[in-house]
């Protein structure tokens, strides 16, 4: 029986999909085997990350209304055959979403994967809730940035309202991904550190990731950052990916990482 | 930084002003099933004398959560 995750933010653009893609394919890669779900109805983007996009044939909401079976509407990884995928619906709408159903395409999902992963849509309302109601945990993703940190607040407290675990009285685990961490920044203090944003949210710390132009080159590509060998996104989500599978990985210290001689001298001129 | 340069560094404005504002967000969080809850209330009320208005409001203080319930009477 798998564990189902939620990817959430609040905040749209914060690197959610990117995220949820990546973690994915990291889970992957220790051998277990994972599906990751759109849950982002009319805004389907997991597909290009993962360079799917031209072999979804059936979504998630067809085999949610019994039109395909599962078994057809999943895509299996080019790169990593331990990783599926099921893809959103692109011409419907959130409101398509009903409890019982999700609540039956999950359990079928959870019987054949050890790891369900889901990309919830941004916003706070019905289509975010339906992808926490039945989730055993969350992954919340921010930046280092006000708008992001309030918005993921938010989105917080709608899962530890809504949540069927909690309304069974049981507790969501939930941990925090700060993404697009700029080290420089941190140590001049013009950015927030991990530290503050941990206390603000009053949430464990899953992992950090720094900001890494590589990102864009790889969503570009669709091949997820984690293939590529020494980015240093791509380390954070490998180190990020082996702690979710119960691996006990020293928690990077990239904020405090020395940024180098030629760094900070061009930092001046930026 | 410079001596002379005692300007506030802008990450330690963000914790500060972030702080405040979850705080009274998560303050006026009205929780999703309060339209219900009120709705239900004003169902058990109504059986025994009529109703105004209701107004349910969740208040922290420190560790403590209390929710008040103000029930206002058709006079």
């Amino acid at each position: 029986m798998g564990i189902v995750i939620a990817v959430i933010s609040g905040k749209g653009g914060v690197g959610k999909t990117t995220a949820t893609a990546n973690l994915g394919l990291g889970i992957a890669m220790n051998g277990e085997n994972v599906v990751v779900v759109d849950f982002d109805i009319g805004q389907r983007n997991l597909d290009m990350i993962l360079g799917l996009e031209n072999r979804v044939v059936y979504d998630m909401v067809q085999v949610m209304e019994g039109e395909v079976g599962i078994k057809q509407a999943l895509i299996k990884s080019k790169v990593n055959p331990n990783l599926s995928f099921l893809a959103a619906s692109q011409t419907k709408d959130k409101t398509v979403l009903e409890s019982s159903k999700v609540k039956l395409l999950l359990e079928s999902l959870k019987d054949n994967f050890d790891y369900v992963i889901l990309d919830a849509p941004a916003g706070i309302e019905g289509g975010y809730e339906h992808t926490i109601e039945f989730a055993d945990a969350a992954i919340i993703v921010v930046n280092p940035e006000v708008s992001s940190i309030r918005d993921a607040d938010r989105a917080i407290g709608i899962l530890d309202s809504k949540s069927q675990k909690v309304k069974d009285g049981e507790e969501v685990v939930k941990y925090l991904i700060i993404n697009r961490i700029v080290a420089q920044m941190v140590q001049s203090g013009e950015m927030l550190n991990s530290e503050d944003i941990l206390e603000i949210l009053n949430i464990k710390l899953l992992g950090k990731i720094p900001e890494d132009r590589g990102v864009i080159d790889a969503s570009n590509q669709g091949k997820p950052i984690i293939l590529t060998d020494k980015s240093i996104a791509g380390e954070a989500y490998k180190r990020i990916s082996m702690r979710i599978c119960g691996k006990n990985v020293k928690m990077e210290d990239i904020e405090r990482e020395d940024v180098g001689f030629m760094n900070r001298f061009k930092g001046i001129f930026k | 930084m410079f001596p002379w340069s005692k300007k506030k560094k802008s990450a330690s404005i963000a914790k500060d002003r972030l702080t405040i504002a979850i705080m009274s967000d998560r303050r006026n969080d009205t929780a999703p099933f309060m339209d219900e809850m009120k709705a239900e209330i004003i169902e058990v009320v109504k059986k025994y004398m009529s109703v105004k208005a209701i107004e349910i409001t969740k208040e922290r203080e420190g560790d403590i959560e209390a929710l008040s319930i103000d029930i206002q009477l058709d006079a």
